[in-house]
């Protein structure tokens, strides 16, 4: 793997794991909708 | 409502230039070459991870003075995130030595130390899950407040003491250039938007949960 290869998969593993977390937040969410009504 | 919607989209447009500011403008540093970049995203995790835990300390201090529900959820909310965002710093880190070391895991005083701190913090959230209601709340400020003295100690003091194999990069002593605080300080002011944009979501869900 190259050096920038590295800085690139890093970048990914970050946006990746914020856009994971958002998910979670998501259902989470979309799970008290349900529960209301 | 749409001034919230232009907020997320200037995070956004920052978050961009960023990266691409980061791949376009800044040259390879001594000794660690291109790689040197991720310092641009790997050095912010670290900072939110700290500072998210520093706030999660706050609040669970606040609710053994005063009781209320409300430093509980955000103190649970900060360290999750706290948690969430040692582990990316964690991961970003061992492919940082992957190319530098050749080993994704050295167990380095830098290694070790953020491996004890998940460890700590993991045991934050046993205990939540271990006990319920007044009892779960005050132990896990407690807890929360304790093992916020060792953030300073495992972040900052262990892998300065000890001979490290982890570049300790003097922002302001010439071993990198203007472009790269420019980069590293933008960085982490986009990252602390998009913390305390997850953090005040993580409030709200546990808000309308309790």
């Amino acid at each position: 793997m190259s050096e920038l290869q590295t800085v690139m998969l890093a970048n990914l593993i970050i946006w990746i794991g914020i856009f994971l977390y958002l998910l979670r937040l998501d259902r989470m969410m979309r799970e008290l909708k349900k529960v209301s009504k | 409502m749409m001034k919230n919607i232009i907020l997320k989209a200037m995070v956004f447009l920052w978050i961009c230039a960023v990266i691409v500011f980061s791949f376009t403008f800044l040259s390879p540093v001594k000794d660690l070459g291109e790689t040197a970049r991720i310092i641009v995203f790997h050095v912010p995790t670290a900072w939110i991870a700290s500072l998210a835990f520093f706030v999660g300390a706050y609040h669970s201090i606040m609710y053994l003075r005063t009781k209320k529900l409300s430093h509980d959820l955000r103190a649970l909310s900060s360290e999750e995130l706290g948690f969430f965002f040692c582990i990316l710093a964690t991961l970003t880190g061992s492919i940082f030595a992957k190319t530098v070391w050749h080993s994704f895991w050295n167990w380095d005083p830098r290694e070790t130390s953020i491996f004890v701190l998940l460890l700590i913090y993991g045991a934050y959230f046993a205990l939540r899950g271990a006990t319920e209601g007044e009892r779960r709340r005050t132990l896990a400020s407690v807890y929360a407040t304790l093992a916020f003295v060792s953030v300073p100690f495992l972040v900052f003091a262990v892998p300065r003491i000890t001979y490290s194999l982890h570049p300790d990069i003097k922002l302001g002593f010439g071993d990198v250039d203007i472009f790269y605080r420019s980069a590293l300080f933008a960085s982490v002011f986009g990252f602390s938007a998009i913390y305390l944009w997850l953090y005040r979501l993580r409030v709200s869900i546990e808000e309308v949960l309790t």
